[in-house]
């Protein structure tokens, strides 16, 4: 027994119930309206998520110790509400896979260590409610590589992720979401040591009338910390892509620097993309950059490509992937890469309309 | 090889090309000059099958068949090529795969096996280094951070590659200084062929110095206003456009 966390949890319990299912009266949530697709019941009763795992250099604890962070409200439920757990501690270098089979909540906490390394790989497949939250903890100079691939599903999948970064840390994810009736990967990142860093990049391909939603928020609390962002979205048909990203860079963390672009692909006129980035600035001596811009393909390029012999379809193709490449090229692991370009080529003749 | 007849063609609704007949037998090489906005580079857009380049009336064969029938990458198979004046930048595509990638297609739609990476490589390699395109060139991203006279110089080396029937250089000299120019002229020379015919579409005479046309048409307000041979080029330099029209009208 942890009377702590017990009490924590109860809180999120009372918490959770007083907010309700998120919607989209909510600014969090303004793009992503939980509400039609399940209610606070369906949330707090939800089944034991199960899961297939592959690890190296990993101990399993029960993290029934532990801060209980979270990035918004579906994480708050995680912690409130989920009976499965899983701890991994990693003290020098590990290697996850891990694959969410069935839908359900989970909870999930992961150490590293002081100067560990983690290469941390997942898929959620999705289907029912399906409600992940993850919190991180990577101690000082530890470095973390997070790959998460949703793949195409239905129902409501939600992936909760908060992240605590100590002095000389690096936390990296690189996710591509193919979109569920609602999909959301909700990120809190702290940048809590000198000179911590992350780095995020990702894409969604959408078609039908697919959603996904990245909200990211990173919080620079400490001096010369970095963060990049990299996001690129597709959506075509009735399909709805979502970025919202909020940049915090408190008082004192002067030396900061941080970078974010959001770039969206309209393939249809009824699909929609939502791009909010924000900043909010308190420190003096920082470097901030931020763009968004949604577009369609370009006509120019597009006749280009067919005058030297490319085929329509051939040219389209070859264009989002374009548009595409820059986040995917930051995959330092090439496995990992050639993974999420397969994924990548599997939604392709979806977005374009095709069987 | 290409019979224009009386050709009518509109832009977002407004006539550009008003009647506009010009016939190229393979192996020649014609020269359309013309003063800003006479209807140049809307022919070339017609003849490459840009959607909104909308014929109106009158028809375009090519090799007897109808041109407006095909799509743009068709009428790539089957031989025209489109040196544009403003080559597209296209990042997140390098050069090279954008070569391979357009060969094949090409090659496929003709019915023809389909070149490996090495393949085309070798083709590239075999035509780049007259043309000065380096092999970092071919690793960068398609056009993106070329100077004008790279650029340039890569939709020659396409041509080269391509080997079309008739191939339609719209103002390949533009932005191009002296050193550049002549480069690319001694690019387009060497693929003169009996097989082959050019048209070279340009506002200024200087190009046609390299270039020398066997034809000259004079293209004003949407039609051919004065045919010559090469010298009408060196009489329009001296003259000026308005003399020429006004004297043809």
């Amino acid at each position: 027994m942890n009377v702590a966390l017990d009490a924590r949890r109860l809180k999120a319990a009372e918490e959770f119930r007083a907010a309700g299912v998120p919607h989209r009266r909510m600014e969090a949530w303004k793009y992503s309206d939980l509400r039609p697709l399940i209610d606070a019941e369906q949330v707090a009763s939800a089944p034991a998520a199960q899961w297939s795992i592959e690890a190296e250099g990993v101990e399993l604890f029960d993290p029934a110790a532990g801060e209980g962070a979270f990035a918004g409200i579906m994480g708050e439920a995680s912690l409130a509400f989920a009976t499965a757990t899983l701890g991994l501690r990693v003290k020098a270098a590990g290697r996850v896979r891990i694959a969410f089979a069935t839908p359900g909540q989970a909870r999930l906490r992961i150490v590293l260590d002081d100067g560990a390394r983690l290469d941390y790989v997942e898929s959620a497949p999705g289907g029912g409610l399906q409600n992940i939250g993850t919190e991180i903890v990577l101690g000082r100079g530890a470095r973390m590589t997070h790959a998460r691939l949703a793949q195409r599903a239905g129902g409501a999948r939600i992936g909760d992720v908060s992240v605590t970064v100590a002095e000389g840390g690096c936390y990296r994810l690189h996710c591509a979401d193919f979109g569920s009736d609602l999909s959301r990967l909700e990120l809190d990142i702290k940048l809590r040591g000198i000179g911590a860093q992350a780095h995020l990049s990702g894409t969604s391909v959408l078609a039908q009338g697919l959603h996904a939603d990245v909200t990211t928020h990173v919080d620079h609390a400490a001096g010369d910390t970095c963060s990049t962002q990299l996001f690129k979205l597709v959506a075509a048909d009735k399909a709805r892509a979502v970025y919202q990203g909020r940049i915090t860079v408190r008082q004192g963390a002067d030396g900061s620097d941080s970078r974010q672009t959001a770039k969206g692909l309209l393939l249809a006129e009824r699909a929609e993309i939502d791009l909010k980035p924000e900043l909010e600035i308190f420190a003096d001596e920082v470097k901030c950059a931020h763009g968004a811009a949604v577009g369609d393909l370009d006509a120019d390029s597009l006749f280009y490509l067919r005058s030297r012999g490319i085929a329509d379809d051939e040219a389209r193709a070859l264009l989002i992937r374009a548009f595409l490449a820059e986040p995917l090229d930051e995959v330092e692991d090439e496995a990992m890469r050639a993974a999420l370009w397969a994924a990548i080529e599997d939604a392709l003749p979806g977005a374009m309309g095709q069987p | 090889m290409l019979e224009i007849k009386d050709l009518h063609a509109a832009v977002d609704g407004k006539e550009i090309l008003k009647g506009l007949s010009l016939t190229v037998n393979a192996g020649e090489v014609h020269a359309i000059m013309g003063p800003n906005g006479s209807g140049k580079s809307t022919l070339s857009y017609v003849l490459a099958g840009r959607a909104g380049y909308k014929i109106t009336s009158g028809s375009i064969r090519y090799r007897g068949e109808d041109l407006a029938a095909l799509a743009p990458e068709e009428r790539a198979a089957k031989g025209i090529f489109l040196a544009m004046q403003y080559p597209v930048e296209i990042p997140g595509v390098t050069t090279l795969t954008f070569l391979k990638t357009a060969l094949n297609a090409q090659r496929r739609a003709r019915g023809e096996s389909e070149l490996d990476a090495m393949g085309v490589l070798k083709r590239v390699r075999a035509r780049a280094s007259e043309l000065k395109v380096s092999e970092e060139m071919l690793k960068r991203a398609l056009n993106v951070g070329f100077s004008g006279g790279e650029k340039k110089r890569l939709e020659i080396l396409q041509m080269a590659l391509f080997e079309p029937r008739l191939a339609i250089l719209d103002e390949t000299d533009s932005g191009l200084d002296i050193d550049a120019l002549k480069l690319v002229a001694e690019g387009v020379n060497a693929l003169r062929a009996p097989e082959r015919a050019m048209l070279v579409i340009t506002h200024y005479q200087r190009l046609l110095q390299y270039i020398v046309p066997d034809r000259v048409h004079v293209l004003s307000a949407g039609r051919i206003v004065r045919e010559g041979g090469p010298e009408l080029a060196h009489e329009l330099e001296a003259k000026g456009y308005e003399d020429i029209v006004r004297s043809a009208a």
